[in-house]
This record gives C-alpha cells, sequence and structure tokens, in this order.
C-alpha cells in the first residue's frame, strides 16, 4: 500500500497503527452522543473485527483499534445497518462536540446537541485547509471549550437594565465575576460593559428586584482556537446570535473565510494571526448580514 | 416584636442556604427575616430565595457585608 493510499483511509478515519497491517478504525460520533443499538453494534464490532477494545477519544469520539487492514471493508459493512458510519481524519472538517444542552443540564442555555446535529449534517467530512473542530458548549461554564475549537459557541444570557423596578442595591455589580457593572456615586445609574460581560446572567439570577432582566438567550461564536504544539485561545467574534439558523450561518461564513484565506496546512488560529480578527469580522458579517 | 436576624458570614455553600431556610422556619408567612452575609454568598442565596418563593424586600451593604431583609413566601 503507497503513502498516498494511507492518507486516503486516513481521510475516511482509518487510521495506520504503529503495528504493521493493523488500523484504528474512527468512528461517526456528533456531541458524544450515542444510542444503545449503536453501543451494541461497537462493541460486537470490536469483538469480531477488533481485540475486544474500544478507544474513547479526546472528542467525544469512539475509536475501534487493532483491525487487520483486510477486515476494514467488512467492518464498515456489519456497522452500517445500525447506524453507525465511519469517521473521518485528515484536512476536513471534525467531529463536532457538544454538551447535553439545555434540554438535559439545568444550567443550559441552548440546545448545544441541536446546533451540533445541524453543523455536522452540513460540514462533516467536508475539504478544508486544515483539520478545523467545532464545539459546542451550552453555556458559559462551557464544559466543551469553545475557544480550545476552530468555531466554538457557548450559550449566552444578555442581561438588561430596566430603571423602574432597579433599587439601586447593588447586589448585581457585587456577583458580577467580571465587574461589567458599575454603579454610580449617587447610586442612581447603573452601566452594563458589553465587553466585559461574559454572558453568565448571574446579576440577573441575583436581582432582587427584577430590575437586572433577561434581554435574550443566544449563541455567541468564538473563532480561532486550537491546542496542539502551540496553544491559541479562539477569540469573539458577532454579537449575540439570536437563533440556531443565524449561528449556523455565521459558522458556515467562518468555514468561507478559512477556504478563501487558508493555506493547505495551516490551522485556522495561524490564518487569523496573518490576517488579523477584523478581516473575519467584516467578512462574516458582510457574507450574513449579522451585526 | 424584634425581626430575626441571622448571621451567615462564617458558613460557605451550601450551607449557607441551609440556615436561612432553617431561619425562615421560625418566621410566619409574609413575616422578615434579616440575613447577614458576605458578597460571596449573595448569587446562590438570593437565587435559592427567589426560586423558593421568598422575596427580598431590601438590601444594604458596608465593607463586603450585605444585609438583605428576606420576606418570606405566602
Amino acid at each position: 500500500m503507497s503513502e498516498a493510499d494511507y492518507k486516503e483511509l486516513k481521510k475516511g478515519g482509518m487510521m495506520r497503527q504503529a503495528e504493521a497491517g493493523h488500523f484504528s478504525v474512527r468512528l461517526h460520533v456528533v456531541g458524544g452522543h450515542l444510542d444503545t443499538r449503536q453501543l451494541r453494534a461497537i462493541q460486537e464490532a470490536a469483538d469480531r473485527f477488533g481485540r475486544r477494545q474500544v478507544h474513547l477519544t479526546s472528542r467525544q469520539g469512539v475509536e475501534i483499534p487493532h483491525v487487520p487492514q483486510d477486515a476494514l471493508a467488512a467492518m464498515r459493512e456489519f456497522l452500517a445497518p445500525s447506524g453507525v458510519g465511519v469517521g473521518v481524519c485528515g484536512p476536513t472538517v471534525r467531529t463536532v462536540t457538544a454538551c447535553q444542552g439545555c434540554k438535559v443540564c439545568p444550567s443550559g442555555v441552548i440546545d448545544s446537541p441541536e446546533l451540533a446535529e445541524a453543523v455536522d449534517r452540513e460540514f462533516y467530512g467536508k475539504p478544508v485547509p486544515h483539520k478545523f473542530k467545532v464545539g459546542i458548549s451550552g453555556c458559559v461554564n462551557n464544559c466543551m471549550k469553545a475557544e480550545e475549537n476552530d468555531a466554538g459557541i457557548k450559550g449566552w444570557i444578555e442581561p438588561r437594565w430596566e430603571t423602574p423596578s432597579c433599587t439601586y442595591c447593588g447586589v448585581c455589580a457585587a456577583v458580577c465575576p467580571t465587574k461589567a457593572i458599575a454603579m454610580s456615586e449617587d447610586h442612581r445609574t447603573l452601566t452594563v460593559d458589553r465587553s466585559l460581560c461574559i454572558g453568565c446572567g448571574d446579576c440577573i439570577t441575583s436581582c432582587p428586584s427584577g430590575g437586572m432582566r433577561e434581554e435574550s438567550r443566544g449563541y455567541r461564536l468564538f473563532a480561532g482556537g486550537k491546542f496542539g504544539r502551540a496553544p491559541f485561545l479562539g477569540k469573539r467574534i458577532l454579537g449575540v446570535l439570536k437563533t440556531k439558523e443565524e449561528a449556523l450561518e455565521a459558522i458556515t461564513a467562518v468555514l468561507g473565510f478559512f477556504r478563501t484565506h487558508g493555506k493547505p496546512g495551516e490551522r485556522y488560529g495561524d490564518t487569523l494571526q496573518r490576517t488579523g480578527f477584523p478581516a473575519l469580522e467584516t467578512f462574516v458579517k458582510e457574507r450574513t448580514g449579522l451585526p | 416584636m424584634t425581626t430575626p436576624r441571622l448571621d451567615i458570614t462564617g458558613d460557605v455553600c451550601p450551607m449557607t442556604f441551609v440556615k436561612v431556610k432553617m431561619g425562615l422556619q421560625r418566621v410566619p408567612p409574609l413575616g422578615t427575616l434579616t440575613v447577614r452575609l458576605k458578597e460571596e454568598a449573595l448569587k446562590n442565596v438570593i437565587s435559592s430565595l427567589k426560586s423558593e418563593g421568598h422575596r427580598v424586600t431590601n438590601v444594604s451593604h458596608a465593607e463586603g457585608i450585605f444585609l438583605l431583609e428576606v420576606t418570606k413566601g405566602g
């Protein structure tokens, strides 16, 4: 088998192992979600074609290691009827990670698995200049580490201050973890610095009078993050996106920028270091019309 | 009758709210309990009070210590 063949297999989620003639087969998992029928099929496949082992990856995925080269096709066929596809590697849009989101987690603000499914349907395995990872956190507790991804999302709560019911008690300013809320000396005005606000909503849950209310719940986009050899945290772009559709549109434009400006083998964060983040923001705003 | 007073400045979560709940047992519906607490306990105590149907009707503070006037739910 030529190096080119190995590369093709790798793109299709079949990674050559250190041990000659064996492959670790990456499976298609979205947001770490598998049903029990899929799990049984994976178990059976590992028993039949591997060495009765599975590996849980760092991005909520599953791999079946120790599969001999001549069993690869048979294993794929075996898994397909149970709804288990083979994954991807190489310069493609990778596994979309997600928490359980607002339908399961009491802290959840957005339905992260729903957005993960949508991103996966649209982009999974599609070619890009270099690997492209998407991670979706349902709230700003950020279990999925949005800033570690090429495109990351956090569920976000925008506060709104309403003068009539405010008693100027100072609780919101005291609980704000980033000191984004300031009260004037005479205790009659309150300002929220949007650039410091991290969207946690603590000011709203703690407000005794109802003066601090929810303006909206939505999606916050971060771009250009990566780990690996030279880690870099993604940066926040655009305002709070109101719907799943807006979030998907913004991610589409973020990917579009990578396809337009990224060099082969260059991670998105490095592309953005070269072009600057304002170039990305301008591009995304022009493409989507989002604020 | 003076308003019952509770000091939870020496407690940490979850004991802060446990003590407030116990404190409120001594208060009749719509009665008032004054709670003295540190800034770091504010969020959990107030949000728990709100979700259990009580109201914080007055807040004052000095040097990082807050005084909440809690009106028990009816």
